[in-house]
């Protein structure tokens, strides 16, 4: 007993998956998410939890989506790839299921996931990043996932480290996304081989390609993990971005454990590595505090669905 | 004498002076003392923590003692783990002064304990998310999240005067560059006021008369002083303190998403003349602004004894909390930890969520069976709270 439904609403997929109350995953299904309409965009999300909703008796329904989400978890404020604004996605599909519906934003239903099940199961103080396009934050304090006053805490790819840097797409400069993603991975890695270097050539070829703007992030991390001594150098300094703004977040929430996942984190050591070394000499007062550990995110793209799900059914029996 | 009526002391231990006072439950202070801090010994200030309480207490009937200490405080509020003034090293602190005094104590870092009074008493009132930032020589810091003090791991959660703004930017003692207190600070005011004097520039013409010609003369409250007289150059030394201030709080914002940020400290006596460029800087620069509520900015109202009276504040929290535990048997708590399979860490979140609103000390369910170091006055007092 206890099943739910997780729903995780990617900018091209929607991932829905049944859950049980240890945390794994039984039948799942798909939707592409139709990028156009936000009414498509409800419907398909509502296709997807009835097809399951059909063969197996859930509690409730957790969606998870990029974007800021109200503090009573039913609206979403506002949504960068969805074109939501003021949408009450809960309400919309609780009346179509006939499920209690729980909204969060995909970083902290991913950093659930991976505190109730994964990486920091063990723990009650969690920093949790979530490294693909962009960074998506979750925090847990406490043994609590950290909201804030309006629903949008942990926006931790939107702090600044760099004045006057970067654009980003949330109207502001120098955001910490802007140098520690994926994005920013391939911009450096592009910009390297335009700028003629022998070495980035050498990492073009051997990633198979002839044209810079063809250049990926799985192809970088690929070339490093292959020993190509430009692609290391890439995810070094990728790692030393993770690592400073770690220090930071650290002074705010002293947590015991980091954990990384997304996208980028499929170069694993090779990132993980030169962020812990670089928070570990940016950190306040290094030498007179404990220092949190770091980690891997272990439950991958399933992170997402199963920590909307198991926040879903947690509200359920809080009830 | 009603246990909500209680006197509590709350003591501020300062790198240069330990101030003392009996606080009554609306966070009046009906009793000061000040002394020097004996700095280098440890038991010596700890001797000077229990002769300021003794003396206190020949004159008021107090139930506990709060004290706030600048500093890492540890995730139990028993230990200072580190404090940059005093002689501490992983001092046990708590257990220590409760010995010699016979009543609950309670440590605290002292911005957390500043920001607790703030939140009961002060500019924070009725906000259940606050960020309390206190503006002195550096930057304290302290988070209340739902109404609870946000301690983290080791105790040391809220340190955001440590957050890099600018990369390589000024040293800070913290051992790192760029620090958020190395731009927006009484330290960072004085900085920037001084150098602009001593590179002979004509604008800081009445500033360096001020300070009778020589720049090392000038200090924050200086320039204050001078941007509250129309002086165009201390307003905007001042404009660009609030200025880092409001970019660092936008930073803060995007972290932890408050109702409301309190701003006090020295520097913030400037008012206005701070918090208007700081309000502009921090709209100008909030992720996903427009989209989204927006915290207020406003200043502290308690002043100095802010620290004092949390501390007071929240030891009255404890010794009543602790009074309600000693009259429930500990059948409760030792059958939620015989719940099995992940039962210790449920164990120790449904503690944690039983002290939540101010993180107070929950102990084992063990050491509810020894009795405990002091003795409980008025136990009677409490029947009415049992069946709650
Ligand atoms: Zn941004
Ligand atoms: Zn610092």
């Amino acid at each position: 007993m206890g099943l739910s439904i997780g729903i995780d609403v990617g900018g091209t997929k929607i991932a829905a998956g049944v859950v049980g109350a240890d945390g794994k995953i039984g039948a799942r299904s798909h939707r592409d998410t139709p990028a156009t309409s936000v009414d498509e965009t409800a419907q398909a999300i509502i296709d997807a939890a009835a097809e399951l909703i059909a063969e197996h008796k859930v509690e409730a329904v957790g969606i998870g989506a990029a974007g800021f989400v109200s503090a009573d978890r039913s609206t979403v404020l506002f949504a960068p790839n969805l074109a939501w604004r003021d949408e009450p996605l809960g309400e919309r599909v609780g009346a179509a299921l006939g499920v209690p519906v729980v909204v969060e934003n995909d970083a902290n239903a991913a950093a659930w996931g991976e505190f109730a099940f994964g990486a920091a199961k063990d723990v009650e103080h969690m920093v949790c990043l979530t490294v693909g396009t962009g960074i998506g934050g979750g925090v847990v304090i406490d043994g609590e996932l950290l909201r804030g006053a309006h629903g949008v805490a942990a926006e931790l790819g939107h702090m600044r480290v760099v004045p006057g840097g970067h654009r980003c797409g949330c109207g502001a400069r120098g955001c910490w996304e802007q140098y520690a993603s994926g994005s920013a991975l391939v911009r450096e890695g592009r910009a390297l081989a335009e700028s003629g270097s022998l070495a980035a050539a050498q990492m073009l070829s051997v990633c198979g390609i002839t044209d810079s703007s063809e250049l990926s992030g799985p192809m970088i991390t690929k070339a490093a993990a292959a020993g190509d001594p430009c692609a290391v150098e890439l995810l070094d300094d990728l790692g030393r971005w993770l690592g400073e703004g770690l220090a930071s977040i650290a002074t705010l929430f002293d947590p015991s454990t980091i954990v990384i996942g997304g996208g980028v984190s499929a170069a694993k050591q090779l990132l993980v590595k030169s962020a812990q070394v670089a928070f570990e000499k940016n950190l306040p007062a290094r030498s007179n505090r404990p220092h949190p550990s770091f980690g891997l995110a272990e439950l991958g793209n399933d992170a997402g669905i199963i920590g909307a799900a198991d926040l879903a059914r947690r509200r359920e029996s809080a009830r | 004498m009603a246990l909500t009526q209680a006197l509590t002391i709350g003591i501020d231990i300062g790198g240069t002076k330990v101030a003392a006072g009996v606080v009554d439950p609306e966070g009046n202070i009906l009793d000061r003392l000040r002394r020097d801090t004996p700095t280098k010994d440890p038991k010596e200030t700890e001797d000077a923590i229990a002769e300021t309480v003794r003396d206190l207490e020949s004159r008021h009937d107090v139930i506990a003692v709060g004290i706030g200490a600048a500093g890492f405080v540890d995730g139990t509020r028993s230990s200072v783990l580190f404090a940059p003034h005093l002689a501490w090293r992983h001092e046990p602190l708590r257990d220590a002064v409760e010995r010699r005094l016979g009543l609950p104590v309670v440590v605290e870092n002292d911005a957390n304990a500043a920001a607790w009074s703030e939140w009961r008493f002060g500019g924070g009132q009725g906000e259940s998310h606050l960020v309390c930032v206190t503006l002195g020589t550096g930057i304290g810091g302290a988070i209340l999240n739902d109404g609870a003090l946000q301690r983290g791991k080791f105790g040391i959660a809220g340190e955001f005067g440590h957050m890099q703004v600018v990369p390589g930017g000024h040293r800070c003692e913290c051992g790192n560059r760029g620090c958020w207190e190395q731009y927006a600070s009484g330290n960072a005011l004085t900085r920037e006021a001084r150098e602009l004097a001593l590179s002979g520039s004509p604008v800081a013409h009445n500033l360096l008369r001020r300070a009778d010609g020589d720049p090392r003369n000038i200090n924050g409250p200086m320039v204050t002083e001078l941007a509250k007289d129309g002086d165009p150059v201390a307003v905007e030394l001042l404009e660009d303190v609030g200025r880092w201030l409001g970019i660092g709080l936008a930073n803060l914002a995007a972290a932890l998403d408050p109702g409301t940020f309190v701003i006090g400290g020295g520097v913030s006596d400037a008012g206005e003349l701070l918090l208007a460029p700081a309000r502009e800087a921090f709209k100008r620069t909030l992720t996903g602004r427009g989209f989204r509520p927006e915290a207020r900015i406003v200043r502290a109202v308690l002043g100095p004894e802010a620290g004092l009276v949390g501390a007071a504040d929240l030891a009255r929290e404890e010794a009543t909390w602790l009074r309600r535990v000693r009259v429930k048997t500990s059948a409760v708590t030792a059958k939620t930890a015989a719940r099995s399979g992940r039962s210790a860490r449920l164990e120790r979140v449904a503690r944690k969520t039983a002290g939540r609103r101010t993180g107070m000390r929950v102990p084992e369910p063990e050491s509810l069976k020894e009795p405990t170091e002091f003795e409980l006055k008025e136990p009677a007092e409490l029947k009415g709270d049992t069946e709650a």
